[in-house]
């Protein structure tokens, strides 16, 4: 057993005696001067970027391929609470800023944590976690409301009528039911925005317990912190992009 | 980046992350009202080049500033940034042919 070790020591030993190669990349330090972890994190979101972008352009593929659109003021025109008011795109708006202010959080405790401020970076996180719980919230609730007005991922309620104006199917008789993949790419697409809202979630309440605990205080940097942050504002980036798709073109 | 900051980077950082909040945010007011009061007025292609390039410009603040990519290496930035070019192409390439199946499926 003391022999193993000893050989493992020895190993240790010699990586640290090995030459630097002179390729004029800085020695040791890697070309792109950044950690392996924040390098890799970007490549992964890099993937992830690609991943919605086939989802969206297939988006515009097929809505480029109807004769007829729903007019997005007409399906998202609906507010928590104001009944029948119609309300173009309020509360969308709202689940944006809320998702902004939410990211911004999570930035403000990436600075407090090259401060080595655990108390900051704890006190940011909550902002973010709470921010993120809220656009679920807000996103459940708009799901919930277009399921009761009947769509589905492959039955679309609002079609137009004789003047190209959108409707619901069960509101005016004259009206037959709209693009049928407009439902599934609806729910596909911003169903898979909020499950990564959902893992960020996860991911910042995991990083606030270890922050709490002492874990990046002990390791004498708060990176983890700028990690995960990284994959929180890749959130935030994508609903732009989803945002444009769906309400606002 | 895990170095320790100063007070004046550490003022000037904060600054600059709130000035970056504000500016996404008034885009995006202006967005849902050019949407709302001039979006039956103007020309459809008018409105979304100016979503498109709205939301581009959101999409820079977002990564340059909170994701930090502005103070990366510029090699790095072309790691990232020339594979995503590419989906320019895709974009027009699919939105060309989306709209030659619309013409084909309904003549006017």
């Amino acid at each position: 057993m003391a022999e193993v070790v000893d050989i493992h020591e020895q190993h240790v030993e010699n990586q640290h005696h090995l030459p630097s190669p002179d390729n004029g990349e800085g020695g040791e330090k890697s070309a792109m001067n950044m950690s392996y972890g924040k390098t890799m994190m970007w490549y992964f979101l890099l993937s992830d970027a690609f991943t919605f972008s086939a989802f969206l352009i297939s988006y515009a593929c097929i809505r480029l391929a109807q004769p007829w659109w729903p007019n997005p003021n007409s399906v998202f025109k609906s507010f928590p609470g104001l009944g029948d008011a119609y309300v173009p795109l309020g509360f969308v708006s709202v689940m944006t800023f809320i998702l902004i202010l939410s990211s911004v959080a999570v930035v403000r405790a990436v600075q407090e944590g090259h401060r080595m401020n655990k108390k900051g970076v704890m006190l940011w996180m909550i902002g973010g976690i709470v921010g993120g719980v809220m656009f679920l919230g807000c996103q459940a609730w708009e799901w919930n409301h277009l399921i009761h007005e009947g769509l589905r991922p492959f039955y679309n309620p609002f079609g137009p009528d004789a003047n190209g104006l959108t409707h619901l199917v069960h509101e005016k008789m004259s009206v037959s039911p709209g693009p049928i993949l407009f439902g599934a790419l609806f729910f596909g697409i911003t169903g898979f925005h909020g499950f990564h809202v959902f893992t960020g979630i996860c991911i910042n309440i995991w990083a606030f317990f270890a922050t709490a605990n002492g874990t990046f205080e002990k390791r004498g940097h708060y990176e983890m912190i700028e990690k995960v942050g990284l994959y929180w504002h890749f959130v935030d980036l994508v609903w732009v992009f989803v945002f444009l798709a769906f309400y606002l073109m | 980046m895990s170095g320790h900051m100063t007070d004046e980077q550490y003022k000037s950082a904060v600054k600059a992350v709130w000035s970056a909040t504000i500016i996404l945010s008034i885009v995006t007011v202006v967005e849902v009202v050019v949407a709302l009061a001039v979006g039956h007025i103007l020309p459809k292609i008018i409105l979304n080049s100016f979503f498109v390039l709205a939301s581009v410009a959101k999409a820079f603040f977002i990564v340059g500033e909170f994701m930090h990519l502005k103070y990366e290496k510029r090699a790095f930035m072309l790691t990232l940034g020339v594979p995503l070019a590419f989906l320019v192409w895709a974009i027009i390439a699919l939105a060309v042919e989306g709209h030659y199946w619309n013409i084909l499926n309904y003549p006017k």
